[in-house]
């Protein structure tokens, strides 16, 4: 009977103390990590068409169409198949490919989550968190992407 | 430690040496191979249950931890990998090639209870034929299945076009009869059945008289994903997505290590320190949500108690995704060592794990006052869902499920990796064999994973910050030997969650197999849960902690 | 005596009779009688439904929340209360699966038999403020015997879904309902021997008279007070009764799916789901008017004191919700007998001397 009481008093304890740990999602976004691992963006003038993420991508999710001269012509991104590994981003040698903290997309059909890269570019930052700064590397090259406006220089 | 010493040269032939079992097993031996784990030996496929049963009664090996199957050009081979609860660093594998035209061997499951699933399982992917074995289903894909996916003549795109009649309900066979007894479906969708998973039950009254666990349904292929991808990168994203819940970087630490023992790859002291704080974070996560789910078996559907271990799961998740980047599907282990350094600034790192770490014994004591103290808890498991040590170490139980039936059996202490043996720890064992302890076990280990954890951070706290060495030089495309065979097997969130691979000399290899702790767990459900009442086997089946991603893979 | 003409209630204090005077029904004589009872029904079964209205979709969620560290509904309306409206609608818009194989007459009149046995119950209880619909001499009887009848609306359905949960969940009920209902009727015994009476009215009357005077303060003698023992019995087989944590064996959604309940959706499932909530609530009133006075409170009118009784009885249940496991039904049956009976006559025998010797 004692367990039976202080089983009772520990959900009242809880009942009256008035906290809650849920979060209001939609009205107060969420707190992420500067680590955290979201839509992809990618950096056509870093890019230099190396292909390394497209062969390192665990199934298929980046497809790569270059020229016969190797100039980059497409670069699509299945994010519905994605499933935020970033080891493109970990392999890419320029820094050219990011994964933001944004985790908010979505789409009617399948099709649109194919993002071509002038879509991968305009992903816009998670609460303008760049997470670059932790992850380090120069990024001059993202100044001024956040706003969709892409400096080709 | 003292005691495990008697007990280890207490079992019979524990000093018998390769020479020595080969010795032992005379003239069915028909060829000596090393694998990187153990020594292998190629015996008769007429001998399989001579050979278990001599190494099991004579050399001490009691525990069939897993059985891979696969294919080759000239032959097909079954590998039982075989060690002992008492002493996990002895291995051996036992060998047995079957002819390519008529693929037969003869079952171990007569000598092993627990090799009644695994080769089912190798029939079901790879297509031997077991002689002897009591029931040759396919246990993964539908029983209507064409071909066996992992053998080398299975035509992937050829579509499995199967007749209406092979598809006939299944319930058909009329269960209404003048029974005594009543047949029923638990899942595959049902409240309590922690995913996909189908129990066909048969109820005496409230009762149950039989109860056959029915798998697969949640079965993604992962062991032929994982040999389509290069060891270097592109498998380290799926062992998250086995025992997805919250345990993916023990399941990651499982891959790291039998691919690093395959191609002698360091792992810098550093990153060790790192893996073991991590991995035991996910421990508290898993075990939490273990908790939690038994917590809603047993209590109904609103029970606070889950909701607080879920709470106390997201904090952990917090620092996970500090750390890693993810708050499930982590990727955060590399070869060699891990993806990232310790987040910046590390002072508040530190401080938000010792701020869990110092809650976590508050929240200990309100799990107990709220469930382990409750005395209608007490009275719904204690002594119901008994699973003796022998039983246990028969189906292959591992974990706390071994734990909690007296087996003192853990792979951090007993195989060493990581950074454990420089840690003050203990392994949690309880006698009830029951639901309670098996709940125990866990509850009390997470106790033991916050002291690792504490140990682990005053050790990098104090580290020095020119030796903080994250991986070590690792080849970008890496190719371990030709034939190159291991298992290496470490404690994951359910228990032993081992890997087998085979190395072909490319950069992917030839044969990956998972050896899911909670494959052979589940298997002893049955031996749990008949002769109880409903309520008892729903508690069962929660006190075994399943996690279907990794039951079927 | 010679035999009198009895009208069909002789007692100014019931609703009926309140309406009868209050819309000048009384020309109408026994016509008019009969339109004021229909008519007090109608008030009091809306009251009662309004209240489950605003416990199941909305109190409950908040309450398990609070108890959860959760916030719970709170998207529509003023604290989520519309979420009431918002349930409703999406519910009663749902489409009703009728499984294949059910008895069907049995299977239809389950949900409302389970809902209108609940309601019938409020019919005997003194809810203050003149709201009372009829006070028959046992009326005791009849509460007890119109809440139990509910178990048959519970067999009928676990069994006429053709559902082994539903059936599994019938059968316990069945089982539940043996163990409880006799004790619980024998702790009510007890009260019946204090007051002397079967009457919901006299109940109520004799819980008036103070007990004791502390500090100026006086104490009523609610047997709540005066027999402790008898009012934890009877809350614990109450608790069996309204089929709540730690006895929600027949339902005991992580076993048995849903229990009887199983195969009802949309209006069906409302009903049930109204059943089940008006039976908590008739179980407080019960417990409110054998052990706490009824409407008996200060300052308050008694029918505001009246709903605060069965609201925290309410609390109580969704309370233990949070912290109790469920018993086996196997153990559930042997609390029920080995533990509720054999203490429930031992208090009836106590009852009996001390009120004889006292008395």
């Amino acid at each position: 009977m004692i367990g039976v009481l202080k089983s009772m008093a520990t959900t009242m304890k809880h009942a009256l103390d008035g906290n809650t740990f849920t979060v209001e999602y939609p009205d107060v976004e969420p707190e992420v990590s500067p680590r955290f691992r979201g839509v992809h963006k990618f950096s056509q003038e870093r890019c230099i068409w190396c292909r390394q993420c497209e062969n390192v991508c665990p199934n298929d999710t980046i497809q790569i169409v270059t020229d016969d001269m190797r100039n980059g012509e497409q670069y699509n991104l299945h994010i519905g198949q994605c499933v935020y590994c970033r080891l493109c981003e970990e392999v890419c040698p320029v820094d050219a490919i990011l994964l933001t903290q944004n985790f908010e997309f979505l789409g009617d059909t399948k099709d649109d989550l194919v993002y071509n890269k002038e879509q991968l570019m305009n992903v816009p930052w998670y609460k303008d968190i760049d997470p670059l700064e932790s992850r380090e590397p120069d990024r001059s090259a993202w100044i001024g992407e956040g706003e969709g406006e892409v400096d080709y220089q | 430690m003292s005691a495990d010493e008697e007990l280890v040269e207490t079992t019979v032939g524990s000093d018998l040496d390769a020479d020595g079992i080969a010795a032992l097993l005379g003239e069915a031996v028909l060829d000596r191979e090393e694998h990187l784990n153990a020594p292998g030996f190629v015996i008769r496929p007429d001998a399989v249950q001579e050979v278990l049963t001599k190494l099991r009664d004579e050399a001490g090996f009691d525990h069939l931890s897993c059985v891979t199957a696969q294919q080759y050009t000239d032959r097909y081979e079954s590998i039982y990998h075989l060690t002992s609860y008492d002493d996990r660093q002895r291995e051996v594998s036992v060998v047995v090639p079957t002819d390519p035209e008529r693929p037969v061997s003869q079952s171990a499951e007569p000598v092993f209870r627990t090799a009644d699933w695994h080769e089912r399982e190798a029939y079901d992917l790879v297509g031997i034929e077991y002689e002897g074995h009591p029931d040759l289903r396919r246990i993964l894909l539908p029983q209507t299945w064409q071909g066996h996916p992992l053998s080398l003549e299975y035509h992937q795109d050829k579509p499995q076009i199967v007749t209406l009649d092979a598809h006939k309900n299944p319930l058909e066979a009329d269960h209404r009869g003048n029974s005594e007894t009543m047949f029923l479906n638990i899942g595959p969708h049902h409240p309590a059945t922690h995913g996909v998973l189908h129990l066909k039950a048969v109820l005496d009254g409230e009762q149950v008289a039989d109860v056959e666990p029915d798998i697969g349904y949640l079965h993604r292929c992962e062991e032929q994903m994982c040999q389509a991808g290069t060891y270097r990168h592109q498998i380290m994203p799926y062992p998250d997505r086995w025992d997805y819940i919250s345990a993916g970087l023990l399941n990651e630490w499982a891959y790291a290590r039998a691919a690093e023992d395959l191609a002698d790859l360091e792992v810098p002291e550093y990153a060790q320190v790192i893996r073991t704080m991590s991995a035991e974070l996910c421990r508290i996560a898993s075990h939490l949500l273990a908790m939690g789910t038994f917590a809603l078996d047993v209590n109904g559907d609103f029970t606070a108690a889950f909701m607080y271990a879920i709470t106390d799961r997201e904090r952990v998740q917090d620092i996970l995704e500090d750390l890693t980047g993810q708050r499930m599907m982590f990727n955060y282990f590399r070869l060699g060592g891990v993806a990232w350094d310790l987040p910046e600034p590390r002072e508040e790192f530190f401080g938000k794990i010792r701020d869990f770490l110092d809650h976590l014994p508050g929240a200990a004591e309100e799990y107990h006052n709220l469930i382990t103290r409750n005395e209608v808890f007490q009275l719904r498991c204690v002594d119901t869902g008994y699973l003796s040590p022998e039983v246990a170490k028969s189906y292959g139980c591992t974990g706390a499920v071994a734990r909690a039936s007296g087996i003192d059996y853990d792979l951090r202490r007993d195989d060493p990796y990581g950074y454990y043996d420089e840690l003050d720890w203990e392994v949690i064992t309880e006698d009830g064999c029951d639901n309670y302890a098996r709940l125990l076990v866990r509850m009390r280990e997470v106790e033991q994973s916050a002291r690792i954890i504490e140990q682990c951070v005053d050790l990098l706290e104090d580290w020095p910050e020119d030796d903080r060495e994250i991986q070590s030089n690792v080849p970008r495309t890496l190719k371990p030997d030709e034939d190159a065979e291991i298992y290496r097997a470490v404690e994951g969130a359910k228990g032993e969650l081992g890997i087998y691979i085979r190395s072909d000399g490319t950069d992917k290899p030839a044969r990956f197999k998972i050896r899911s702790p909670c494959f052979s767990n589940l298997q002893a459900l049955p031996a749990i849960a008949e002769g109880e009442y409903i309520p008892d086997l729903i508690a069962a089946l929660g006190s075994l902690d399943i996690v279907l991603g990794e039951v079927d893979r | 005596m010679t035999p009198t003409f009895t009208p069909l209630q002789n007692d100014a204090v019931l609703l009926p009779e309140r309406l009868v005077d209050l819309l000048g029904l009384g020309e109408f004589g026994v016509a008019g009688e009969v339109v004021a009872a229909f008519l007090g029904a109608f008030l009091v079964a809306n009251l009662m439904m309004a209240m489950t209205g605003v416990a199941g979709p909305w109190a409950k969620r908040k309450i398990t929340a609070a108890f959860t560290d959760r916030i719970a509904v709170n998207r529509v309306g003023p604290f989520g209360l519309l979420i009431i409206v918002a349930d409703a609608v999406r519910l009663l818009s749902k489409e009703l699966i009728i499984p294949d194989g059910v008895d069907r007459p049995a299977w239809d009149l389950a949900p409302i038999l389970i809902a209108s046995t609940a309601l019938l119950g409020f019919a005997v209880i003194p809810m203050g403020s003149g709201i009372h619909l009829a006070d028959p001499e046992v009326g005791l009887v009849f509460v007890f015997a119109v809440a139990s009848m509910t178990s048959v609306g519970l067999v009928m359905a676990g069994y006429a879904s053709n559902n082994k949960y539903s059936f599994l969940g019938g059968m316990r009920a069945v089982a539940q309902n043996l163990a409880y209902e006799i004790p619980l009727i024998v702790v009510a015994v007890s009260v019946v021997i204090f007051a002397g009476t079967l009457q919901m009215s006299e109940i109520v009357a004799a819980q008036a008279e103070p007990l004791l005077v502390i500090a100026g303060v006086t104490i009523p003698a609610w047997y709540a007070f005066v027999n402790p023992f008898a009012f934890v019995l009877f809350v614990a087989a109450n608790m069996m009764e309204i089929g709540r944590n730690p006895f929600d064996t027949p339902e005991a959604p992580t076993e048995i799916v849903a229990g009887y309940q199983t195969e009802y959706s949309s209006v069906y499932f409302v009903l049930v789901f109204l059943g089940e909530f008006l039976h908590i609530f008739l179980g407080g009133a019960i417990i409110a008017t054998l052990f706490l006075g009824g409407p008996a409170g200060p300052v308050l009118p008694g029918i505001v004191w009246f709903l605060i009784k069965i609201w925290a009885v309410f609390l109580f249940t969704q309370w233990l919700r949070s912290a109790l496991p469920r018993f086996r039904i196997d153990q559930l049956i042997e609390v029920g007998w080995k533990g509720l009976l054999v203490l429930s006559f031992a208090n009836l025998i106590l009852t009996a001397i001390i009120v004889g010797v006292i008395a």
